[in-house]
């Protein structure tokens, strides 16, 4: 309730209040009058500040009554909101200069003046249909020894991987950080997890889960590094040898 | 109780193949489902001896043969599929140790059962790798052993060395493995390597008695008693070259770190007070079981739910507990070694949980069903592409993790397709017992037995030598028929095999 005045009046938890919760109202009159109206001297607050005591309505009733609220016999939350209002009153008051200058107008003159981007992206003028493309695309895809495929964007990204991984600077300068070393994989003996007479799609099958573990394995390898970089804050590994005791 | 005679039992009894035993109805009264029970010729003959014990007038006391014991789970309301007993089944409190049973979360009647989880709960194995190899170790290993003595506290009533107050262990129980990486006792990959990524989300610790928090607190981040250990072991066969790759061991003679232990006094505590409440339940709602230890309330129950709760808090103090001690060894072997945990390339393999009751997804006649399963003394192996193992075993399967005896070897399997369809993705957990404790104290001596891992090469450390017996080799069932039953049954595929050059006991 009230977020947006909160928010304007930059309470520390502008979400915070609930109207059920008596005390969580009590506090937050308590934190307009300290931090915002500061109608009562510091030490005539006194009464405000004893939120669990049950007179406490009684004390809020009369300071209502000194800060001029004309709501004598309505409902708290429209109290409480006269309050608020009241205080973003004294808020704008205190500083007419600077508040003064946002009007409407220059708001939505403010939002039109956000930059625009200006494409300087050669290669988002591309017609990626053009038979020019495609064509390269898979004299690009032959150049890598890499199978085209139907779509040309499908072959593209192919080629983007390959270049990504195996052409960038670092693996260029060392090759065997990046290309597997050992004997090849003898994919076609391993079984596929479910049967099927299909010999294609046996093969198939079989390629799909060895990506997919390559996948899982890159994935369990990001969550190892994040529990390491957790680790890093965390760790403090203690041992005691004198607490050690053997036997009986 | 019936009483028939050792032939008559025998009828109930089906050999279905030269690994597996089918238990008809009718072996016990109020049979559900069937049963059945893996083993090989020599773990058969183990089987059969208990049963045919039982059966000689004037036997009473002690627990129920793990045959009756299977049978008896398969009576409980609710259950799916068949009670499983695994190769290295052996009797325990109500369930059998090695057995697995599954309760249909959508029938009301269905229950959970303490018993069926055990009172070690969360009790587990952990296997760390190094990029040391035997010829670095051998030199060093009593040295070693000792290092790792001195860092892990074990033993019964032994402390722990990472100083823990009352919040911290409300904010473990809660956390599981997180709170150890919160608190930078491991690494990230810790926690990917580790089922359920080390913590149960509906732990509740508000759910455990203060007697259990009073017992738990100081044991935090010790190994404990009994059968749990830590063993520097070396990589002595590799079966699936390429699983073991992808696990980190590429050869023979690869150091390894095993870590076997579970939630300590906590656990055994949130299990008795489980107990006493679900008795009441059972009075309430008329719940009938065939043997008193059997004590289950219904999963939707408050006493149920408070249990599930309870136990997953238990199960993050065991995984708490079996990363402070990862902790542990990395600190040893760097100061050993005078190299970080790191440049050892210290990874967790993989940690089990072999004492647990957990919320799955399985197939039951050709239909999908919420399961809460139920496995004591029996590890999860879940097939390749299964979503809840880690993406790095994606295609070879989940690691199995099997903790062999004192001075014996460890495997490591891997989950199949066929232990999904057979056993609700469910395989052995170790040795197994044939010897009760009494027993093994009575008939062997505890000097013969150090003497005889000495002879081995064995470097040992024990808390507390006089109880050493009781985990002897000569009281165990022998781990490699285990697992070359599970493996020749298809419900897991071997990968490696260890053995041990040092031992570190309660």
């Amino acid at each position: 309730m009230f977020k947006r005045k909160l928010e304007a009046l930059k309470h520390h938890n502008p979400e915070s209040l609930n109207m059920n919760d008596e005390k969580s109202v009590r506090i937050l009159v308590l934190w307009l009058e300290d931090q915002k109206i500061r109608h009562y001297k510091i030490e005539d607050r006194e009464n405000l500040r004893q939120i669990t005591n049950p007179e406490w309505k009684l004390h809020f009733a009369k300071y209502l009554e000194d800060v001029g609220c004309p709501l004598k016999n309505a409902k708290l939350v429209e109290q409480l909101e006269w309050l608020i209002g009241y205080a973003v009153k004294l808020e704008y008051s205190d500083n007419v200069d600077k508040y003064k200058r946002i009007t409407a107008e220059n708001v939505k003159q403010n939002k039109s003046d956000a930059p625009k981007v200006i494409s300087s992206n050669p290669l988002d003028k591309l017609d990626f249909e053009s038979a020019d493309f495609k064509n390269g695309v898979n004299k690009l895809a032959e150049l890598l020894k890499i199978t085209s495929h139907p779509d040309h964007l499908v072959t593209l990204q192919a080629i983007s991987k390959v270049v990504t991984e195996r052409l960038n600077a670092e693996c260029l300068k060392n090759p065997s950080s990046i290309v597997p070393k050992g004997v090849p994989f003898p994919f076609r003996e391993t079984e596929s997890g479910f049967v099927t007479n299909d010999k294609v799609l046996a093969e198939a099958s079989k390629i799909l889960k060895l990506l997919f573990i390559q996948d899982l394995r890159q994935l369990q390898t990001q969550i190892n590094e994040c529990i390491v970089a957790v680790q890093k804050v965390t760790a403090n590994p203690k041992t005691d040898t004198k607490l050690g005791k053997v036997g009986f | 109780m019936v009483v028939r005679s050792y032939n008559d039992e025998l009828k109930y009894l089906e050999k279905i193949n030269s690994y597996c035993w089918r238990i008809k109805k009718g072996f016990q009264p109020n049979m559900k489902v069937e049963g059945v029970f893996y083993v090989n010729d020599a773990l058969e003959k183990l089987m059969l001896e208990e049963l045919r014990n039982s059966c000689r007038p004037g036997m009473v006391g002690g627990f129920l043969p793990g045959v009756k014991q299977i049978a008896n789970v398969a009576a409980l309301p609710g259950i799916v599929g068949r009670s499983v007993g695994l190769p290295d089944v052996h009797s325990g409190y109500g369930f059998a140790i090695g057995n697995m049973a599954a309760f249909d979360m959508s029938d009301p009647e269905a229950v959970v059962s303490p018993g069926g989880v055990g009172f070690d709960i969360n009790c587990g194995v952990r296997l760390l790798r190094t990029n040391l190899t035997a010829k670095d170790v051998l030199p060093i290993k009593e040295q070693l052993a000792q290092s790792l003595f001195d860092h892990i506290p074990v033993g019964v009533g032994s402390k722990g060395i990472i100083p823990m107050n009352a919040r911290d262990l409300e904010e473990a129980l809660e956390m599981g493995m997180d709170w150890s990486l919160r608190e930078g006792y491991i690494w990230a990959e810790d926690k990917e390597h580790c089922e359920e990524y080390g913590r149960m989300l509906n732990a509740d610790p508000s759910k455990v008695s203060l007697r259990a928090k009073k017992r738990g607190l100081p044991q935090l981040g010790t190994l404990g008693a009994g059968n749990h250990y830590a063993e520097i072991q070396i990589v002595d066969e590799i079966y699936d070259k390429w699983a073991a790759s992808k696990m980190g061991i590429e050869e023979k003679g690869q150091v390894c770190v095993m870590i076997h232990s579970g939630s300590r006094g906590f656990g055994h505590q949130v299990a008795t007070d489980a107990l006493v409440q679900m008795e009441k339940a059972m009075k309430r709602d008329k719940i009938e079981v065939n043997d008193k230890q059997l004590a289950c309330a219904r999963i939707n129950s408050a006493e149920g739910q408070d249990y599930l709760k309870g136990m997953a808090a238990a199960a993050n103090f065991a995984w708490v507990n079996r990363s402070s001690m990862t902790f542990l060894c990395r600190q040893a072997f760097a100061k050993q070694f005078k190299m970080s945990p790191d440049d050892l390339d210290m990874h967790v393999i993989y940690d089990v949980s072999h004492n647990i009751a957990k919320i799955e997804e399985h197939m039951v006649d050709g239909k999908q069903k919420t399961l809460l399963v139920h496995r004591k003394g029996s590890t999860r192996a879940f097939p390749p592409h299964h979503p809840l193992i880690p993406v790095d075993y994606q295609l070879t399967g989940q690691p199995v993790l099997i903790g062999g005896t004192m001075g014996t070897c460890s495997y490591v399997l891997t989950g199949t397709e066929e232990g999904m369809k057979e056993t609700f993705g469910s395989t052995c957990h170790g040795a197994g017992r044939a010897l009760s404790r009494a027993k093994s104290r009575r008939n062997l001596d505890y000097t013969t037995v150090l003497k005889k891992l000495e002879e081995q090469g064995i470097s040992i450390r024990v808390a507390s030598p006089k109880l050493v017996m009781e985990e002897a080799p000569e009281s165990y069932k022998n781990v490699t028929d285990v697992v070359n039953t599970c493996h020749a049954a298809g419900i897991s595929k071997k990968t490696v095999k260890l053995v041990p050059i040092a031992v570190i006991k309660g």
